[in-house]
């Protein structure tokens, strides 16, 4: 519009700006990725070996089939949990309704592998309960493998299917319901023919993130695999491994992991695009009047698969403050694990604070200019920035990582073993979040606010900041909070390209793991614990203000 | 204090003609009302007046300025939004400042211009409230006084009412009328409602699919709708397909429904097939000997609406005929035997049928 006057330029430099950033930093790095999978590794010619050579073996294909399965199977417990708790939290009368959904969400923003990493302090070979079963005599099951790695990726991840089912539940207008129970339907035959149904595409839609998170996780599998084949974890070791290093196979593993959770991505807008079904609630559904004993049950049932959920946390908060006999521990309290992890030097806790900050702010500062001008001024340009800017969603952190080494080790532009190249990979990571929930505040801002302001005589860049920004910030804030607290709490990408001055609390956590300071991991694990969750619980209100749209 | 003038503007968007050659000219001081079913055109007319609509091809003055290139934020428009837009970060005071801060106004001046702004729209004293403390109507009237304000060259509307409940409604739009007649301003409005639209016009436009179907007074849509469309939006009317005869030097007899009506004037050439509108309110409930223009009918359904009883007669063919009767006057005016409608030929429209 030629009567938008500096706005326009706003919206060309924005989109081009960002497009810039991402060809330079997401683009070119995973092009250098493919480019290095198609290529001879000695000669530099062209060939599909490398691709041959990992789908003709044994392991690698076993590689592949565990990390599938394993998201699979994660995908369906947690649609098998997240669905009934997301029933009892929009519909039951439970006791502790807020804080059982704040609760809720925290194992989304929590460390994951902390959370296995808490089961193996538990239930591992030296674990606390299998030392004190094995005591009384009752031998327990190995947690390590597949089974571990599902339990853990179904407690963390499940709040995906909850939430955005939680807000279907609540978006159905309790008329819908009556209607039904009116011509003769029982409330289990409502619920199985209407509610659900309605709110299947927000279920999926969150049951296919949890499938992506999965896969491409890299913490929880090195944490539990043992000598399992994981795709994430092979991809880092052939890559970074010391031993069996293997660059272009590790370059052909993430193409095609790239490719399967593209794949799943694109069926994932594919199906939401043809299945919408607002029933536009004017009001939250009323509780069902449930007969005591079956409030107790859904409350039993709600409480514990949340404390569940939140208990791996709580256990490595106490356990760290245990004293530790090599890997076995003792009941004495202390702060040795402490004392012992800082002594090496405060500097990860240092670079954690530092680089979660610039990265929640240039993350911010690149993702809410997006944001808005996707939902407000949009072009063919901007469109296209809208496809590029969700991409990061399906490329994991270790092969982002891998990329961003490639094409940042030499030549003009070096960023390895600096701290920029840490912010560079968090802010592309986390893009997509920032600019989903951007655009998520200005579409709750009413576009005649804007005209209103224009109107009265003030043109529209000066409108944008000095109304828009500020009707922004709130929600903004709250973003930047989160993007805070996943940027501390990063490991896969972190892994890949730090550098020994810039190592944080994650790498302290993951080195201490694969060595035998078990007291300094847990110590390490309840210092993430808390930088995550003091912010979190700060902005709590504001989360909730805006809830569904922030997570 | 500024006449408008649209020069054939035209607007697409996709396929769709949303505002297709339109040419209007708004008089200085006049209430205009945009008028049509949603999809019309008229909100994006509206909106190239303001400035967020752009004009395709054609042109927009006030007075003798073109305004059509001109950015929004520069055009010195007024406009009242139907969800208010009233900033939720601002008091009420602030929002009315908002534009004469824009403009530059000295502070002290501003002060007492909002505060007389406020008393225009009976709330004097408010300044200092938050907008989530203001009830839909007071939002509404916070809204206005902040377009008036800024002395604007032109107010524009965009169904301004439509959020408010049906009594409150009522009450604002002839607060409305009030307040633009008392300042002499141009005012350009867009409703749905054809009720609204009669009350508050000086003239009316009603538009069609991005076409003007009629512009002119209230009473001359009502009464003279230039076509079938206008006759049916501008409120309920009977309308009974029929064939026209030979015009007879005064009235024009047409075959419809299985009787001859007599309608005014030379309506069509013999033998071409015409709609007759025949509003409610022109038909009286006469006993059928009576003699006269009339048409036999029979009562179905009697409604009593309060003020008036509405009468659903059905003629000898089947034909459903409504009649609106003042309350009171029917019950004692009910004919014995037969009954017959008595029109008068002169209050007859006729078109030709599509």
């Amino acid at each position: 519009m030629k009567s938008l006057g500096g706005i326009a330029a706003f919206r060309n430099a924005t989109t081009l700006i960002a497009l810039a950033f991402l060809a330079l930093f997401l683009l070119y790095p995973l092009w250098l990725v493919l480019q290095n999978s198609l290529q001879d590794e000695a000669s530099g010619q062209f060939t599909l070996q490398n691709f041959t050579q990992i789908l003709s073996s044994p392991y690698y294909l076993g590689s592949f089939r565990n990390s599938v399965v394993a998201g699979a199977l994660s995908t369906v417990l947690a649609s098998l949990i997240g669905v009934p708790l997301a029933f009892c939290l929009a519909r039951v009368d439970l006791p502790g309704k807020s804080a059982l959904m704040t609760l809720a969400s925290l194992p989304l923003v929590l460390p994951s592998f902390v959370s296995a990493y808490a089961l193996v302090l538990l239930f591992g070979h030296a674990g606390v309960v299998t030392v004190a079963l094995r005591a009384i005599g009752i031998p327990i099951g190995s947690i390590y493998g597949m089974s571990g790695i599902v339990i853990v990726f179904t407690l963390t991840l499940y709040p995906y299917v909850l939430l955005p089912t939680v807000a279907g539940f609540r978006a159905i207008d309790v008329s819908i319901e009556e209607s039904g129970r009116n011509l003769g339907a029982s409330r289990w035959y409502v619920f199985r023919t209407v509610l659900l149904p309605v709110v299947m595409p927000a279920m999926l839609a969150g049951a296919l993130l949890v499938f992506i998170e999965a896969l491409e996780n890299f913490g929880v599998p090195s944490v539990l695999a043992e000598d399992k084949p994981y795709l994430a974890v092979d991809i880092f070791k052939l890559f970074a491994g010391e031993s069996d290093s293997n660059p272009a196979a590790a370059g052909a593993l993430s193409v095609l992991l790239v490719a399967t959770t593209a794949l799943v991505l694109l069926l994932q807008r594919h199906y939401l695009a043809r299945r919408r079904f607002a029933t536009g609630a004017r009001r939250a559904p009323p509780a069902i009047p449930l007969s005591r004993p079956w409030r107790l049950a859904a409350s039993v049932f709600s409480w514990g698969i949340v404390l569940l959920s939140v208990m791996p946390f709580v256990a490595v908060v106490v356990i760290s403050f245990l004293r530790f006999h090599g890997p076995v521990l003792s009941w004495e309290f202390g702060l040795n694990n402490y004392a012992s992890l800082l002594r090496g030097s405060y500097q990860p806790l240092y670079s954690t604070l530092l680089l979660a900050s610039m990265a929640a702010l240039l993350a911010t500062l690149l993702g809410a200019p997006i944001g808005y001008v996707l939902t407000r001024h949009r072009t063919r340009l901007s469109g296209l920035l809208d496809v590029v800017g969700m991409i990061p969603f399906a490329v994991s952190g270790t092969v982002l990582a891998i990329g961003l080494l490639l094409a940042f080790n030499s030549g003009w532009l070096v960023l390895t073993g600096g701290w920029l190249i840490l912010v560079v990979a968090y802010v592309v990571r986390k893009l997509p979040f920032s600019i989903r929930s951007a655009s998520a505040i200005v579409h709750q801002i009413d576009p005649s606010l804007e005209e209103a302001s224009i109107n009265l005589g003030v043109s529209p860049l000066k409108t944008f900041v000095t109304l828009t920004v500020p009707l922004m910030l709130g929600g903004l804030a709250g973003g930047m909070v989160l993007i805070w607290v996943t940027a501390a709490s990063e490991l896969s990408s972190t892994i890949v390209l730090y550098s020994s001055k810039w190592a944080t609390m994650t790498v302290t956590m993951f080195q201490a793991l694969q060595g035998t300071g078990a007291g300094e991991a847990a110590a390490a694990a309840s210092i993430l614990i808390v930088f995550t969750l003091v912010p979190l619980l700060l902005v709590y209100r504001l989360l909730r203000r805006h809830d569904g749209s922030l997570l | 204090m500024t006449t408008i003038r649209l020069d054939a503007v035209r607007r697409t968007f996709g396929a769709v003609r949303a505002v297709d050659d339109i040419s209007l000219t708004i008089g200085q001081g006049e209430f205009f009302t945009l008028l049509g079913p949603s999809g019309c055109g008229k909100t994006t007319l509206l909106r190239m007046i303001a400035g967020f609509c752009d004009v395709e091809q054609g042109s927009v003055w006030f007075g003798d300025q073109r305004i059509d290139k001109l950015p929004a934020h520069r055009r010195n428009t007024g406009m009242v939004f139907q969800n208010y837009a009233i900033f939720p970060n601002l008091t009420v005071a602030r929002n009315v400042a908002y534009g004469l801060r824009a403009r530059g106004v000295d502070r002290a001046q501003i002060a007492t211009r909002v505060e007389k702004a406020l008393q225009t729209v009976r709330l004097g004293g408010y300044g200092e409230r938050w907008p989530h403390q203001l009830s839909g109507g007071q939002l509404q009237r916070v809204a206005i006084a902040r377009s008036l304000v800024i002395e604007p060259a032109v107010l524009l509307f965009d169904e301004p009412l439509s959020n408010l409940d049906a009594q409150l409604r009522v009450q604002m739009r002839v607060e409305i009328r009030q307040l633009q007649q008392s300042l002499g301003l141009t005012a350009v409005y867009v409703t749905h409602d054809q009720e609204e639209a009669l009350a508050i016009s000086d003239r009316i436009a009603v538009l069609r699919a991005g076409r003007v179907e009629q512009v002119g007074s209230p009473e001359a849509i009502y009464r003279a709708p230039e076509t079938a469309f206008v006759a049916e939006f501008m409120g309920a009317t009977n309308m009974l397909p029929g064939e026209a005869g030979a015009f007879d030097g005064t009235t024009t007899p047409v075959a419809a429904c299985g009787h001859t009506l007599h309608v005014a004037g030379q309506v069509a050439a013999p033998g071409a097939k015409v709609m007759l509108s025949l509003r409610p309110e022109t038909l009286r409930l006469v006993a059928a000997a009576a003699g006269g223009p009339c048409l036999p009918v029979r009562l179905q359904l009697r409604e009593f609406l309060g003020p008036i009883v509405r009468l659903h007669m059905v003629l000898p063919d089947g034909t459903p005929i409504r009649v609106s009767a003042l309350a009171g006057q029917d019950a004692a005016a009910m004919p014995e035997g037969d009954l017959a409608l008595a029109y008068d030929p002169a209050q007859v429209v006729a078109f030709p049928a599509p």
